[in-house]
C-alpha cells in the first residue's frame, strides 16, 4: 500500500467488466490488481446510508419546503359561487301582494271577483319572475293599516257609473270605480270588471316588470325567466336609464354648488330653498337612502366651453373638472353634484329627440350627467349679489326630479308607488351585483393558482352567500333589500381584500436562480448515488441468478 | 421689524374682529439686503361654526372643510417649505416664524378623540385625505414620522370647551420636494382663485425658483368676546426672491456673462484696472418692477376682500421713491418705514421701484454700502441664531451639533428645542450636553428640562424636547452622539446612497411675560444622514455563496460515506485523460471493426 495512493472508486463499479475490458484494451499486465471482495455488511451499510439520505430528503426536506413556500388558499365553494353568478342558485321571484278593498261587495262576490281577476292576471302575465298575488283585505277599517303595510298596492273598489281608475298621489292605492252591473255572478267564468282590474294592474306594474326583466337578462340568462316581449327599443331606453342611475349606496352625499363666471353673486339662500323644495322628497326616500347635504359657492369659474349657445356635444365638456373643486366627498358614500351655474349661456334645443346619447337635453336650462349629477344654467343680471329662494325654485325642482332618476326610480306612477318599486328594483340589482361579484371572485381564484386567498375572504364569501339566500327568499320586501345590501357589501369586501390585491410576483427565472445553486450540487451526488446503487443491486441479483442457474445446471 | 410685523398682525387681528367681511387678502413687500425681496401673501377667510356644521361653505373651501369634519380636526397647521432663511443677512423671520416649516412638508393638528388609538386613526384619515387634496406624499406620515409634542406647540385658536379630548399630533416629511403641483390646489382654496387680486402674482415658476419659500395653511377656531365663534382659515405664502434671478426673462433663463462695460466694479480696490474687476456689493439697490419680479401683472383686486385692508403694502423708508400705475393711491404709514396702496378693483396694478439717486458714483464701497442700507429697512436682529450639523465620521456612529447664539447683549433667551429623529438614528442620551462657547466643560444649568421618548424600531421615532436658557451674548453648543442602525433590505429607498433626510429641529422661544405662548419660532435646516448601504445584489450573492459551501460540504461528506476505498493499483484507471483516451480507443476500435466487416462483405 505504500507505493499506491488511495483513490476513490465509484461506488460498486462493475469492476469485473471494467478490468476485463481494460485488460483487453490496454495490455499492461500486472499493473492492475483486483481489490479484495467487499464485505456484505459494507454493502448493506452503504445501501442504508443512501436510503436514509433519501428518506430524509423525501420525508423531511420536501414537506418543510412545501410548508414554507406554499401559498395559503382558503377553501372557497367555487362551484356554488359560479352557480350564483349564473343564476342557477336563485330564481328571483317578486311575489307582490295586492290587497283588494271592496267594502261595498258581499264576501262571496268579492271572492269570486278575486278569483277571476287572478285568473285574468295569470293569463296576461308572461314573466314568471314577477307575481301579482291578490288577496282580499278584511273590510274592517281598523285592520286596514296593517294589511296595507305589507301589501305593495291596495285596490279600492268603489261603485260608480263607469270603469275608471286613478292612482292615489299620496299612498300606494289604486282607486277603481265600477258600474254596478259589472259585478260577476258567482257562476260566470269571465267578467269585464275582472279583466279591467287585471289590465289596470298590469299597466301599473308594466314598467317595474320591464326594468326587472331587463336587469335579469342583462346579468344572467336562464331562458325560462326571460320575458318574451321586451322590444329592442324598450330595452334600449331601459339600458340608458340604468346606465344613468348611480350605483346603489345606503348614503348619498348631495353637493349643491353655485358657480359664477364673475365675482357676483357670491351668496345664496340654498338652505331655505332645500328645506322648501327638496326636503319632502328626501324624507320620502329616507327608508331606502340617507342623504347628507353640503353647499358651496365658487366664484370666477370658467366653464370648459365658452360658447354662448351650448350644443349637445358641448355639454359633455362643460364641467371644467380641472379647475372646479367638485371633488367627491370624503367617506364611502358616492356624491351627487347639483350645480347652479350663473352665466348667460343657454342650451340649444336638440333638433330631434336625442337617441342613445349619454347627455339628456330635454330643456333649455339644465342637463343631467349620468351617474354624476345635474347642471342648471341661470342667467342673472350682473350686479345681483345674492341669489334668492325664488330664483332657486326652478333649479331645485329640476334637481329633485333628476335626483329620482339618478337613484333609478321608475318614471311612471304615483310617488309612493315609484318609491316602493325603487326598493324592489334596488334589491334585485344588489342581488344580481353580489352574485356577479361572487362569480368574478370564483373565476379569479380559478384563473390565478398562485394568488393567496386569506381566510377573511372565505368568511366574506360564506356571509355573502347566506345573506344572498335570505335575500332571495324574501325578495320584494324590506327585509330582502336589507339582506341584499349586506350581501353586496360583503361580496365587495371579499373581492377587494387588500392582501389579495397585492399579489406576489415570482417569475420562474427568479425561482431557478434561487433553487439551482443550492439544489443542483446537492441533488447530483444524491441522484448518482441512488442510480449506482440500483445498478449494483440489479447486478448482484443477476449474478445471484446466474450462480443459481449454474448450480442447477451442475 | 418684528414689532412692526406684530403691529401689523395686531392691526390685522383687530380688523378681523371688527370686520363685517369674512375675507381679506394682503401682500406685503419688503426689500431685503443683498438684492433680495420678501413677499408675504396673506389670505384669510372665516366661516361661522354653525355654517360649518351645516356644511354651508362660502369662502371656506368645501374640500378642506369636509376633511376637517371627517377627521374631527379642531385646529390644523400645514406647511410646505423650500430653501433656507438666511438669518445673518435677512434678519428676523416674517410672522415671527409662526408661518413657516422646515424643509419639506410639516403638519400638526389638534384632533378631538376619546383615546390615543382613535386619535391615531383619525390622524391617518387626515393625512391620507390631505395627501389627495394637496398632491403631496402626506400619506407617508405614518407612525414612525408622527410624534406628540409636549412643550413645543400650543393651540393658536380658542377652544373654549373641548380642551381635554384634544390630541396634538405632529408629522414631518423632510424629503418631500415642494413644487407646482402643491401650489395649484393651494390656489383652488382661495375664493377668488388665481383669477384676480394679489393671487395673480403667484406663478409657480417664480415661487419655486425663490431662495426661500414657505406655504402655510392654518385653520383655527376664533371666538371673539362679542359674537359667534368662527373657524378661520389663513393661507400664507412667504417667499424671498433673488431679484437678479427673478428678472431673468422666462424664455432665456440661463445666466450669461455681462459685457465688461456693464459690470459693476469696486473702483476703490488698488488692483482695479481695465481687465480686473472686484464686484461692487451694493446690489441691494437693484431697481425692479412688479411684473419683472413676479413675471406677471397684478390684475385688480378681489371684490370679496375687506375694503378696510389695503391689498398691497411696501416696507421701505419714506425717502425712497416708488412709481405706481394710475388710479392707485399711495398712503404712507406713520411709522416712517411702510406705505400701502389703495387699488381700484378693475385696474391692473404695476409698481416701479427705481434705483435710488446716487450721490456720487466715485465714492468708496463703504459709503455705497451705507447708502444701500439706508435704502432698505434695516433688518431686525432675530432673538436667536441656530445652526445644526452632523459631526463624526464613518458609517457606524455620528454626532449632531447645534450652535445656538443669543445675539442680545442683555437679555437671556428661554426656548424649547425639539427634535423628531427617525428611528434608525439611535441617540445616546447620556451624551447630550450643552456648553457655552469658550468653556470646555458642559454647563448643567443650560438645559432645564428634557422630555425624551425613545424610538421603537420600525414603529416610532425619537422625540426629544429640551427647555433651555441661554445667557446674554453667549453661544451654546448642544451636542449628542447617535448610532446608525442597519436597515432591512426592503426598507431602503431606491436612492439609498443619497442619504436619509432628518427633519429640522423646531426651536420655540417662549414669551417671558405670558406663559405658554411662543414669541418666536425658528427651524434649523434639515440634515442628510448617510446610513451604511448594502450592495443590493447581496441576496443572490448570499444564496450562491452559501449554496456552494453547503454543496461542497455535502458532496464531500456524502462521497466519503458511500464510496469504497481501495489501493490505487486496485481501482480502475483514474484521471480524466486516461479515461478519455480509453473511450476514444474503444470507439476507434469499433469503427475499425465495422470497416473491416464492410470490407469483408465486399
Amino acid at each position: 500500500m505504500t507505493s499506491s495512493t488511495i483513490i476513490s472508486e465509484p461506488l460498486t463499479a462493475n469492476r469485473d467488466l471494467n478490468s476485463n475490458s481494460n485488460a483487453s484494451l490496454t495490455p499492461v499486465p500486472g499493473s492492475r490488481k483486483e481489490p479484495p471482495p467487499e464485505k456484505a455488511s459494507d454493502i448493506r451499510r452503504r445501501s442504508f446510508i443512501i436510503l436514509s439520505f433519501w428518506l430524509i430528503v423525501l420525508f423531511l426536506g420536501l414537506p418543510i419546503w412545501w410548508k414554507t413556500t406554499t401559498i395559503y388558499r382558503a377553501n372557497l365553494p367555487l362551484q356554488e359561487m359560479l352557480d350564483w353568478a349564473d343564476g342557477k342558485a336563485c330564481r328571483p321571484v317578486f311575489p307582490l301582494r295586492i290587497a283588494i278593498e271592496a267594502n261595498s261587495l258581499h264576501e262571496q262576490e268579492a271572492h269570486n271577483l278575486l278569483r277571476l281577476t287572478q285568473h285574468a292576471l295569470d293569463d296576461l302575465n308572461d314573466f314568471s319572475g314577477h307575481h301579482l298575488r291578490l288577496q282580499l283585505s278584511p273590510p274592517s277599517t281598523e285592520k286596514k293599516q296593517d294589511s296595507s303595510h305589507d301589501a305593495a298596492l291596495t285596490i279600492r273598489l268603489v261603485p260608480g257609473e263607469s270603469s275608471t281608475s286613478t292612482l292615489d298621489p299620496y299612498a300606494p292605492v289604486l282607486n277603481i270605480t265600477y258600474p254596478p252591473n259589472s259585478i260577476p255572478s258567482p257562476t260566470s267564468s269571465s267578467s269585464s270588471l275582472a279583466t279591467y282590474v287585471a289590465s289596470q294592474l298590469r299597466s301599473t306594474f308594466a314598467e317595474e316588470q320591464a326594468i326587472i326583466s331587463y336587469l335579469l337578462s342583462a346579468n344572467f340568462i336562464p331562458s325560462e325567466h326571460r320575458p318574451q316581449g321586451l322590444a329592442p327599443e324598450a330595452a334600449d331606453s331601459l339600458a340608458k336609464r340604468t346606465t344613468r342611475s348611480l350605483k346603489y349606496a345606503p348614503t348619498y352625499h348631495l353637493t349643491f354648488s353655485l358657480f359664477t363666471s364673475g365675482p357676483l353673486p357670491s351668496s345664496w339662500d340654498i338652505e331655505a330653498a332645500i328645506d322648501e323644495y327638496m326636503k319632502p322628497v328626501l324624507d320620502l326616500l329616507s327608508p331606502i337612502h340617507n342623504f347628507t347635504i353640503d353647499t358651496q359657492v365658487q366664484l370666477y369659474a370658467t366653464p370648459g366651453v365658452q360658447n354662448q349657445v351650448l350644443s349637445k356635444e358641448d355639454l359633455s365638456s362643460f364641467i371644467n373638472a380641472a379647475e372646479w373643486p367638485l371633488s367627491p366627498s370624503i367617506g364611502g358614500a358616492p356624491t351627487i353634484n347639483f350645480v347652479v351655474f350663473v352665466g348667460d349661456q343657454t342650451i340649444m334645443a336638440p333638433p330631434q329627440a336625442p337617441e342613445g346619447s349619454d347627455v339628456e337635453a330635454p330643456t333649455f336650462q339644465s342637463f343631467l350627467i349620468p351617474q354624476w349629477g345635474t347642471v342648471y344654467l341661470v342667467s342673472l343680471p350682473h350686479d345681483v349679489p345674492h341669489v334668492s329662494v325664488e330664483t332657486l325654485k326652478q333649479p331645485l325642482l329640476t334637481f329633485t326630479s333628476h335626483l329620482l332618476s339618478l337613484t333609478g326610480a321608475p318614471q311612471s306612477g304615483s310617488l309612493p308607488l315609484r318609491l316602493s318599486t325603487l326598493a324592489r328594483i334596488r334589491s334585485a340589482d344588489l342581488l344580481l351585483r353580489a352574485s356577479s361579484t361572487l362569480g368574478s371572485l370564483a373565476r379569479l381564484a380559478l384563473a390565478l393558482p398562485s394568488i393567496a386567498i386569506p381566510s377573511s375572504v372565505a368568511d366574506g364569501v360564506s356571509k355573502t352567500m347566506s345573506h344572498l339566500r335570505l335575500a332571495c327568499e324574501t325578495l320584494g320586501g324590506s327585509e330582502g333589500l336589507a339582506h341584499a345590501r349586506i350581501a353586496e357589501a360583503e361580496a365587495e369586501r371579499a373581492f377587494f381584500e387588500k392582501s389579495m390585491v397585492g399579489q406576489l410576483y415570482f417569475p420562474d427565472e427568479h425561482k431557478i436562480a434561487v433553487y439551482l445553486p443550492l439544489l443542483g450540487p446537492v441533488a447530483v451526488p444524491l441522484v448518482i448515488g441512488l442510480l449506482n446503487e440500483i445498478k449494483a443491486w440489479r447486478k448482484r441479483r443477476r449474478e445471484r441468478a446466474e450462480k443459481g442457474a449454474q448450480k442447477k445446471a451442475e | 421689524m418684528r414689532q412692526l410685523f406684530s403691529l401689523l398682525l395686531l392691526s390685522l387681528l383687530s380688523f378681523v374682529c371688527s370686520a363685517s367681511s369674512d375675507y381679506h387678502e394682503q401682500l406685503v413687500l419688503r426689500p431685503l439686503p443683498l438684492s433680495a425681496l420678501l413677499a408675504s401673501f396673506d389670505f384669510r377667510s372665516n366661516i361661522t361654526l354653525s355654517a360649518f356644521e351645516t356644511h354651508n361653505f362660502r369662502f371656506f373651501p368645501r374640500s378642506l372643510g369636509q376633511i376637517l369634519q371627517y377627521a374631527n380636526t379642531r385646529e390644523l397647521h400645514l406647511r410646505f417649505s423650500l430653501g433656507r432663511w438666511d438669518a445673518e443677512s435677512w434678519g428676523a423671520r416674517p410672522w415671527d416664524g409662526a408661518r413657516e416649516g422646515g424643509t419639506g412638508v410639516e403638519l400638526w393638528a389638534w384632533l378631538e378623540a376619546e383615546t390615543d388609538d382613535e386619535a391615531d386613526h383619525k390622524w391617518l384619515t387626515l393625512t391620507n385625505a390631505l395627501s389627495g387634496l394637496f398632491c403631496a406624499s402626506l400619506n407617508f406620515i405614518d407612525g414612525t414620522r408622527t410624534t406628540r409634542p409636549v412643550m413645543s406647540f400650543q393651540p393658536e385658536g380658542d377652544h373654549p370647551n373641548s380642551t381635554e379630548n384634544m390630541h396634538l399630533l405632529y408629522g414631518v416629511l423632510p424629503h418631500e420636494v415642494v413644487c407646482t403641483e402643491n401650489l395649484t390646489p393651494f390656489l383652488k382654496l382661495l375664493p377668488c382663485k388665481g383669477k384676480v387680486g394679489i393671487a395673480t402674482l403667484l406663478d409657480g415658476h417664480k415661487l419655486f425658483d425663490a431662495s426661500w419659500q414657505s406655504m402655510a395653511i392654518d385653520v383655527r377656531p376664533i371666538c371673539p368676546d362679542d359674537g359667534e365663534c368662527v373657524l378661520q382659515i389663513e393661507l400664507t405664502i412667504d417667499m424671498v426672491l433673488d431679484i437678479e434671478r427673478s428678472k431673468r426673462p422666462r424664455d432665456n433663463p440661463i445666466p450669461r456673462p455681462l459685457p465688461s462695460h456693464e459690470l459693476m466694479c469696486d473702483t476703490s480696490k488698488p488692483y482695479h484696472a481695465d481687465d480686473t474687476c472686484f464686484p461692487a456689493d451694493y446690489s441691494a439697490n437693484q431697481d425692479w418692477t412688479l411684473s419683472q419680479v413676479f413675471g406677471r401683472n397684478m390684475k385688480g383686486i378681489c371684490p370679496l376682500t375687506d375694503p378696510a385692508v389695503p391689498p398691497v403694502c411696501l416696507q421701505v423708508p419714506h425717502s425712497r421713491r416708488v412709481f405706481v400705475s394710475s388710479g392707485v393711491v399711495e398712503k404712507k404709514n406713520a411709522d416712517g418705514t411702510s406705505r400701502c396702496f389703495e387699488i381700484s378693483p378693475k385696474a391692473d396694478f404695476e409698481m416701479i421701484f427705481p434705483r435710488p439717486e446716487k450721490t456720487d458714483g466715485e465714492e468708496g464701497n463703504a459709503a455705497q454700502a451705507e447708502i444701500a442700507l439706508a435704502d432698505v429697512v434695516k433688518p431686525e436682529t432675530p432673538l436667536l441664531y441656530a445652526e445644526r450639523s452632523f459631526t463624526g465620521h464613518g458609517q457606524e456612529r455620528g454626532g449632531v451639533q447645534t450652535i445656538l447664539r443669543n445675539p442680545s447683549p442683555d437679555t437671556e433667551v428661554e426656548f424649547i428645542y425639539m427634535e423628531s429623529l427617525p428611528w434608525f438614528m439611535r441617540i445616546y442620551t447620556h451624551t447630550i450636553e450643552a456648553h457655552v462657547g469658550g468653556e470646555s466643560k458642559s454647563n448643567g444649568s443650560l438645559i432645564e428640562e428634557i422630555y425624551y421618548r425613545p424610538a421603537l424600531d420600525r414603529a416610532r421615532g425619537t422625540q426629544l424636547e429640551m427647555r433651555m436658557r441661554i445667557p446674554p451674548a453667549a453661544t451654546v453648543f448642544l451636542t449628542y452622539d447617535f448610532e446608525k442602525s442597519i436597515l432591512r433590505y426592503t426598507e431602503y429607498p431606491p436612492d439609498a446612497n443619497r442619504g436619509f433626510d432628518v427633519a429640522a429641529a423646531v426651536i420655540t422661544i417662549l414669551n417671558r411675560g405670558e406663559e405658554r405662548k411662543a414669541a418666536y419660532t425658528l427651524r434649523t435646516t434639515s440634515l442628510l444622514c448617510s446610513l451604511p448601504t448594502p450592495d443590493f445584489s447581496m441576496p443572490y450573492n448570499v444564496i450562491i455563496f452559501t449554496s456552494t459551501a453547503i454543496a461542497l460540504a455535502f458532496g464531500g461528506m456524502f462521497n466519503i460515506l458511500v464510496r469504497r476505498f481501495v489501493a490505487a493499483d486496485e481501482g480502475p484507471e483514474a484521471g480524466l485523460g486516461k479515461k478519455l483516451s480509453a473511450k476514444l480507443s474503444k470507439v476507434l476500435e469499433r469503427f475499425r471493426k465495422k470497416k473491416t466487416a464492410v470490407e469483408e462483405q465486399k
